[in-house]
């Protein structure tokens, strides 16, 4: 029987079972959702949180079930709480990065959580469905990713949380929900016609929407499937002369995915995730532990850091026209910053929430150091997450040179965060908007994710 | 436009996808509604209606059509009508404001849509009215909401990251989606915009903005509002005839015309004695379906509407009911049927030509040609068919008092001086309990 790549994802999502499960990948796969959580919970100070929240609220009143991130006295209609808190996600940029490059958990965590809660009592599935569903909706994310070589390199085009994160949304909410095959492959390709959004508007406050819509189109998607909606049952193979989801793509070479039978490989075993340690986009990690390590040398060069002794900083750094801003004037733009962030960690010796205000931003000290700044792009650091590294250097008035190279940043997935420094962060996240009794609750909760005998306990916590 | 565009949403409503997206939709509520058109039993927020009301008017290829290739209205009026209603308490929304803000969202589609080369053949990778429907919805929705030029820009901005669907979705139950989400998030960004979010105030001009969507981008800036050029006014859509793509009436115009020629000489219709159909058409694969089961792929077979053509003289709302699509002279008609593809025949709403030849046992052949059939902006329909076409579909949803209710006042909208009269006729209340609402200016 000559399968489609289709209907090979359809029946995958449809039949993939916890059994399948490995241990490493529970383990990952349980980090990711923690930082998640923490990161969306922050994130629901923000600003462009507001917004989306309060436009949320007008429209919609009824049916209002799922929870929003730090918001214990509201609720909204799951596909409206699954957009908020995907945005609340987002918003900061400190959610987790996967290679090839997308922020897979942001689209899905947050419509899992809200379908959670949608269920009836009599039907709520259990934490290890949760994280079965959860692991689904990051495999089909890495799967759809590999049918494109673009997709190894930083994104030009469409951002890839709205292409693959809505499909991912989709099937994950597809199994929570228990679609039936024929239900998920029209899950599959309904999301397809929600997918895609231009990469022009990250580093803008639109961003952290592609993420709130990946998770709630795919949703949505999901929940036309279930009440009969039919779309192209060949969304993902390649059809000539009418693109289905090769339209996001230059390069497209479907493959597919093998139904699990005894032993799948989830990818997220062979390829983790990094996680951010400061909320701005993942290529600024190399740069900033770059800038730390030779601001090291500097102070024990001269004492003490003294800017007015640097005639230039040198950055070398891939090309990547989104986040390369020598003087970058928002938050959001300051987020996508080779030079503001090497400069900030020049100048401080760390970066943090805090670096990201009105007044950091725009403080006299940091100007002067950006305007030092001089950018190059050396032919061996490619554009991409796997391959890229950071380097830093100061080239002082005295005539010497002190320089520091990253190659991997602490956090990414050669070198993954520490337990403890996992739990820092989501404690320093959840302490925005939480109180330490709620925050621990949270933490033992998803750490026996597989124990829970009902998955919306975890979305009530928040 | 608005007229055609109504009656086909009218009709619309009565299919299973309208049905679908309805009970989909009720799961929303709010205390602000908007009317689904032809039910007076329910209300839906805005969003939702506009979501609801754009499928229905895509929902069976009835909708019309321009050049370079899109269907405008569908993606721009349920968004309008159902944002007009929102504010009906607080201000009132005159005909007039109604009819400016529509125009604002073809032009604004029309005139993306010369940005890029690709855009003046018929589409091969993404359903342009989610890349420029979207947009149009959009920019129709901040005038009506009276944005400010930074806020039309980023709700443009916004409406850019929902834009896109792939064209594999045609001629599938999800293709009507296209228009209602084009509509739907078109509104939601210029709702984000006027709540104050952000987007990059450079969407249209950059590569990696709206030439995201595109092989080859060339944007131009609007010429000044001078004496403006509307497109609209050089270049006018085309109206369907019968629910299927617009390809097909090409085929409809030149098989009926054989059918005609095989009557006169044979006395009847030789249906026993057909040995081959040829039907000479461009190449569009996503219209090219020798064997269609479905009703959304009967709609996009170009093989389909030649043979139902050739059957019954001429094609219409019925010639894509399941009977239909599966009665045995048809299915038999269709085994004969080949497309011929000439080089000379470029894919494009604006070049194409269609001509079928039909070659009887005995050798002889009869053909005809058509280059542009009628409904086609070359060869616009009638007033009386126009509305023949109107009353014919609302007709089935509406009592003929409401049908004429908004015949008038689509008719008279620039002198209306609230809006909100053409949604109560198109939820189907009574006329006779509303000809006091109906005041002219």
């Amino acid at each position: 029987l000559w399968e489609t790549v289709t209907s090979s994802f359809a029946s995958f999502i449809h039949a993939v079972q916890p059994v399948h499960l490995s241990k490493a990948v529970c383990h990952r796969s349980k980090r990711m959702i923690l930082d998640s959580i923490g990161v969306g919970l922050v994130g629901s100070t923000t600003h462009v949180f507001n917004i989306a929240l309060k436009y949320c609220r007008e429209l919609y009143s009824s049916a209002a079930v799922s929870s929003v991130y730090g918001k214990p006295g509201i609720k909204l209609s799951p596909t409206l709480a699954a957009f908020t808190n995907g945005v609340a996600t987002h918003s900061m940029d400190f959610d987790d990065t996967w290679h090839p490059a997308t922020h897979p958990s942001g689209a899905v965590l947050p419509a899992l959580l809200a379908a959670s809660q949608m269920l009836p009592p009599s039907t709520k599935p259990n934490g290890l469905d949760f994280l079965l569903a959860f692991n689904v909706g990051l495999e089909v994310q890495g799967r759809l990713m590999h049918f494109s070589s673009e997709a190894h390199n930083i994104p030009k085009r469409f951002h890839p949380p709205s292409v693959v994160g809505t499909m991912g949304s989709a099937a994950a909410t597809a199994k929570l929900l228990s679609l039936s095959i024929a239900q998920c492959t029209h899950a599959l390709g309904i999301a397809a016609s929600l997918a895609g959004a231009p990469m022009a508007n990250a580093a803008t406050q639109a961003k952290p929407l592609h993420m709130g819509n990946a998770a709630r189109l795919g949703f949505e998607a999901a929940l036309l499937a279930a009440r009969g909606m039919e779309a192209n049952p060949f969304i993902l193979d390649g059809i000539p002369g009418c693109s289905g989801f090769s339209a996001f793509y230059s390069v497209y070479q479907p493959k597919p995915v093998s139904v699990p039978s005894d032993h799948h490989e989830f990818l997220l075993e062979k390829q983790d995730i990094a996680f951010k340690r400061f909320p701005a986009h993942l290529g600024m990690h190399w740069v900033v532990d770059a800038a730390l390590s030779v601001r090291n040398l500097f102070i024990n060069y001269a004492g003490s850091f003294s800017p007015s002794l640097i005639r230039t900083i040198v950055l070398k750094i891939p090309v990547s026209k989104y986040i390369n801003r020598p003087f970058p004037s928002s938050e959001h733009q300051a987020r996508h910053s080779f030079q503001f962030n090497a400069c900030t960690a020049l100048l401080d010796g760390e970066v943090g929430l805090s670096s990201f205000s009105e007044n950091s931003i725009h403080r006299q000290e940091l100007r002067e150091l950006l305007d030092k700044v001089v950018v190059e792009h050396p032919e061996d650091n490619v554009a991409n997450f796997d391959k890229m590294y950071g380097e830093v250097a100061l080239l002082l008035h005295s005539g010497d040179v002190l320089t520091g190279k990253c190659d991997t940043f602490y956090g990414h997935w050669r070198k993954p965060l520490s337990r403890e420094s996992l739990l820092k962060k989501f404690r320093s996240n959840a302490s925005h908007v939480l109180s330490e009794e709620k925050i621990e609750t949270i933490i033992t909760t998803v750490d026996n994710l597989e124990n829970l005998s009902d998955s919306s306990q975890l979305a009530c916590t928040l | 436009m608005i007229l055609d565009t109504l009656g086909v949403g009218l009709l619309g409503t009565s299919t299973e996808i309208c049905h679908k997206v309805i009970q989909y939709s009720k799961i929303y509520s709010s205390d602000i509604s908007s009317t689904t058109w032809g039910h007076l039993d329910f209300r839906l927020p805005p969003l939702y209606a506009a979501f609801v009301n754009g499928v229905a008017v895509h929902s069976m290829d009835f909708d019309d059509t321009w050049h370079p290739a899109t269907h405008p209205s569908g993606a721009v009026l349920p968004a309008v009508i159902a944002l007009s209603e929102a504010f009906s308490q607080k201000k009132k929304i005159s005909g007039l404001d109604l009819l400016l803000a529509f125009n604002v969202g073809i032009e604004v589609q029309g005139r993306l849509l010369h940005f890029s080369s690709e855009a003046r053949n018929i589409p091969k990778r993404f359903h342009p009215p989610t890349v420029v429907g979207t947009m149009g919805s959009a920019a129709a929705c901040a005038k009506l909401l009276a944005l400010d030029q930074l806020k039309c820009k980023n709700a443009l901005a916004i409406a850019a990251s929902y834009a896109g669907a792939p064209l594999a979705n045609a001629a599938t139950q999800t293709k009507p989606l296209h228009v209602g989400n084009a509509a739907k998030h078109g509104l939601e960004a210029a709702c984000l915009a006027l709540l104050g979010v952000q987007g990059n105030g450079q969407i249209l001009d950059m590569e990696s903005g709206m030439g995201a969507f595109y092989t080859d981008y060339n944007p131009q800036t609007l010429p000044t509002l001078q004496s403006y050029p509307w497109l609209l006014d050089q270049q006018d859509v085309a109206i369907k005839r019968f629910p299927a793509h617009l390809g097909t009436h090409w085929v409809a115009d030149a098989a009926s015309s054989v059918r005609r020629k095989l009557i006169e000489h044979n006395n009847l219709f030789p249906l026993d004695k057909i040995e081959k159909v040829i039907v000479k058409v461009p190449e569009v694969r996503y219209v090219n379906r020798p064997t269609p089961n479905s009703e959304h792929e009967a709609r996009h077979s170009f093989q389909f509407v030649a043979c139902s053509a050739l059957l019954d003289g001429s094609m219409s709302v019925q010639s894509f009911a399941s009977e239909n699509i599966h009665r045995p002279a048809l299915r038999e008609l269709l085994c004969k049927t080949h497309l011929q593809h000439p080089p000379d025949n470029k894919p494009s709403f604006e070049n194409l030509y269609c001509e079928v030849s039909v070659t009887l046992q005995d050798g002889y052949t009869f053909s005809d040609r058509c280059d542009t059939f009628y409904g086609h902006w070359r060869k616009p329909l009638r007033k009386e068919d126009l509305e023949k076409k109107f009353q014919s579909n609302a007709s089935r949803v509406l009592s003929a008092e409401a049908t004429e209710g908004i015949l008038e006042t689509v008719y008279n909208l620039e002198k209306v001086e609230d809006s909100s009269v053409l949604s109560t006729f198109l939820s189907g209340q009574s006329a006779t309990a509303l000809s006091e609402k109906l005041h002219l200016l």
